[in-house]
């Protein structure tokens, strides 16, 4: 299991287009991939759950993968919250 | 009569049709069969999916992306696996689909409409469309076949949904009366594009009706009537013929020259605000774009829009207009438009603060990025550059100085782009007013923002109610200021134009022919009224009328004057 702790720098934070950004790179990827904010933990995979967590501009999150390609999968999630998830 | 929001112009009477909601309680019930009931699950979840898409795509082509985009969100929610996989999991322990189906997209409604933000209250209207829609399929309830109603139909439905929307057949619905949705809603937009009248957010209309009754919708005061008694249906129907002829009258005016009574050519330009609204430039048969207001780019987007989505953007605009000119306005913000990523400081007077050409003079290095996208844009047309809220000389020139830098850089880099391009001003606030024959040896045009100048020139806050009654561009010392403006350009030899909603205004029209105002630069669904009210004006009528008007005392005075002396269209 690999985590890093990041920073949510868009804007709008983790609304629809953030999030669908964020849920179709990350479903490729064997590996479970939460978003941990706030206490609770959320499933990367899924735009609902990303937009139900309610992540603001500036808001400190860690992302948890776990599983064969656990080190790609972190890499990749930690670019796209870096470059503002596509935007 | 029922008062509602004046949607979207035009007289409608018709034969009512209630959208009714429909009825979509379920018999929970226990399972036995897990495989099949997931099997119906996922057959309604695809057919849901076959069904979007086809309305996405059809509403993309009639009516537009930003429309269709809804629909597409819908798509992408249903498809996610927090959806269908949670439905699964609840069948799984013996819950039938329907059960399935409420209990997910209730939840995800409930967290999504509990949280303060507005973004994420539409996400659980979107939700509940799904829900609703799914609920439909499973319980087998077909809807209402808009696309079948008789013509003359007058829709009356709580809201329409997107999916009403796309089967609506223009030449069958004659009116639309919604219970909620203001002048922005889906609704509203897609009535408008329709030309179909409309009034929305009339309280409790649905159950005031019965299919069949008469309603009289009018679109443009936000009134309607329903089984209207006496007179009021003959003298509707009179308007809506008035209505439609003066519509035919105007349609006269299409591909004509916009002239004076006695033959004085005018430009009649649009307003635009996306590349997109171009088109409805040329379709309402605008001789070119009075203003391009560029923040559209800036807003719908989290960053600083690239040198090449501009370009792209600017270059759609341009080459649609085919030639015709476009006047693209650089960036406008601050005062009341807010771009969050570009982190503004709250200011005590934002009206009077840190914005338009004061904020891109001192960020020159994402400005240089607009006017060399800008400036690449003007290889594909005729592209001019204006500048918001210039005050002092000093800003026109800096900024033709970026450009004149930016042009050597293009002339290197061997990239094709209009050496000649102008630099104007719009002209909006007092000082500009007062300096604008100064203004006028360095500008190649000016654009009068009226909106601005009134504001600034009269001191006041128009969405203060206390003080709105101030705020009028017929204001004898706003029509000063315009007069002033326009004599400085005609004086120094370069054209000027309007780009506020008074240029369309039929009260002012005369006031500017007398003036000597070049362009007009209006909303496009105006182009024909303008064009038909300049042309019952003869130069001099005007004069004799804006001399009489500039000698009076009050605000009241004077439009009381102009109403009394207007033209009948």
């Amino acid at each position: 299991m690999v985590s890093a702790k990041l920073k949510i720098v868009n804007g709008e934070g983790l609304h629809m287009r953030p999030a669908s950004v964020m849920s179709k790179a990350m479903t490729p990827f064997q590996s479970s991939i939460k978003i941990k904010f706030n206490g609770k933990e959320y499933d990367a995979k899924s735009v609902m759950m990303l937009m139900s967590a309610c992540i603001k501009q500036g808001a400190e999150i860690e992302v948890v993968c776990d599983g064969p390609d656990e080190k790609d999968a972190l890499k990749a999630a930690t670019d796209l919250i870096n470059n503002g998830l596509g935007d | 009569m029922y008062e509602g929001i004046a949607a979207s112009r035009g007289i409608g009477i018709g034969a009512v049709c209630r959208i009714e909601e429909h009825d979509l309680t379920f018999d929970m019930h226990q399972v036995e069969d897990v495989a099949a009931e997931k099997q119906r699950l996922h057959d309604a979840v695809k057919r849901f999916k076959e069904e979007t898409t086809e309305m996405a795509e059809d509403v993309r082509k009639r009516i537009g992306p930003k429309e269709a985009a809804i629909l597409e969100g819908h798509l992408e929610m249903i498809s996610d696996p927090a959806m269908v996989g949670e439905m699964d999991k609840m069948i799984d322990s013996r819950q039938c689909a329907e059960a399935a189906a409420t209990a997910v997209c209730d939840m995800f409604i409930n967290m999504f409409s509990s949280m303060s933000d507005e973004l994420m209250n539409q996400r659980a209207a979107d939700v509940r469309d799904i829900k609703t829609s799914i609920l439909k399929l499973l319980l087998g309830i077909e809807d209402i076949d808009i696309s079948k109603v008789a013509p003359g139909t007058v829709l009356v439905a709580r809201d329409l949904t997107p999916s009403m929307t796309s089967q609506i057949v223009k030449e069958n619905v004659a009116g639309i009366i919604t219970e909620i949705g203001g002048k922005t809603s889906h609704s509203a937009i897609l009535a408008r594009a329709l030309e179909i009248p409309a009034v929305l957010s009339v309280p409790g209309i649905l159950d005031q009706v019965h299919d069949k009754d008469t309603a009289i919708i009018d679109g443009t005061e936000g009134q309607v009537f329903i089984n209207p008694e006496g007179d009021v249906l003959s003298t509707y129907i009179r308007k809506r013929e008035d209505y439609i002829r003066k519509q035919g009258e105007l349609r006269k005016f299409y591909g004509k020259d916009t002239v004076t009574a006695d033959g004085k050519k005018l430009e009649l330009f649009c307003n635009i605000g996306t590349p997109k609204d171009a088109k409805k430039a040329m379709e309402c048969d605008g001789e070119g774009i009075g203003l391009f207001r560029s923040e559209f780019l800036f807003m719908n987007s989290s960053h600083l829009p690239s040198e090449d989505e501009q370009f792209e953007a600017y270059k759609e605009a341009v080459e649609t207009m085919q030639g015709r000119a476009v006047i693209i306005r650089t960036l406008d913000i601050g005062g009341d438009k807010d771009i969050p990523y570009l982190h503004l400081k709250k200011e005590d007077n934002p009206f009077l603060g840190f914005r338009a050409v004061r904020y891109c003079l001192k960020n020159a290095d994402a400005y240089k990025v607009q006017l060399r996208a800008i400036m690449r844009a003007s290889a594909f047309g005729k592209v001019k550059i204006m500048l918001p809220l210039v005050t002092v000389v000093d800003e026109i020139r800096a900024a033709k100085a970026l450009v004149a830098d930016i042009a050597k850089d293009l002339e290197a880099e061997d990239i094709d782009f209009d050496r000649n391009i102008e630099v104007g001003c719009m002209i909006e606030t007092a000082s500009a007013s007062l300096i604008a024959d100064k203004l006028a040896k360095e500008s190649a045009f000016f654009s009068i923002g009226t909106n601005d100048l009134t504001q600034y020139t009269m001191s006041v806050d128009r969405g203060n109610p206390h003080v709105a009654y101030l705020y009028s561009a017929f204001q004898p010392s706003v029509l000063r200021s315009i007069r002033n403006i326009i004599k400085a350009a005609n004086e120094a030899g370069i054209p000027v134009g309007m780009c506020g909603e008074a240029a369309a205004d039929p009260l002012m029209i005369p006031l500017l022919i007398a003036f000597g105002l070049d362009e007009y630069s209006v909303n496009p669904v105006l182009v024909l009224t303008a064009r038909c009210i300049i042309s019952k004006w003869s130069v001099e009528e005007a004069k004799a009328l804006a001399d009489k008007v500039m000698e009076l005392d009050t605000e009241k005075e004077i439009v009381d004057l102009l109403k009394a002396s207007a033209k009948e269209l």
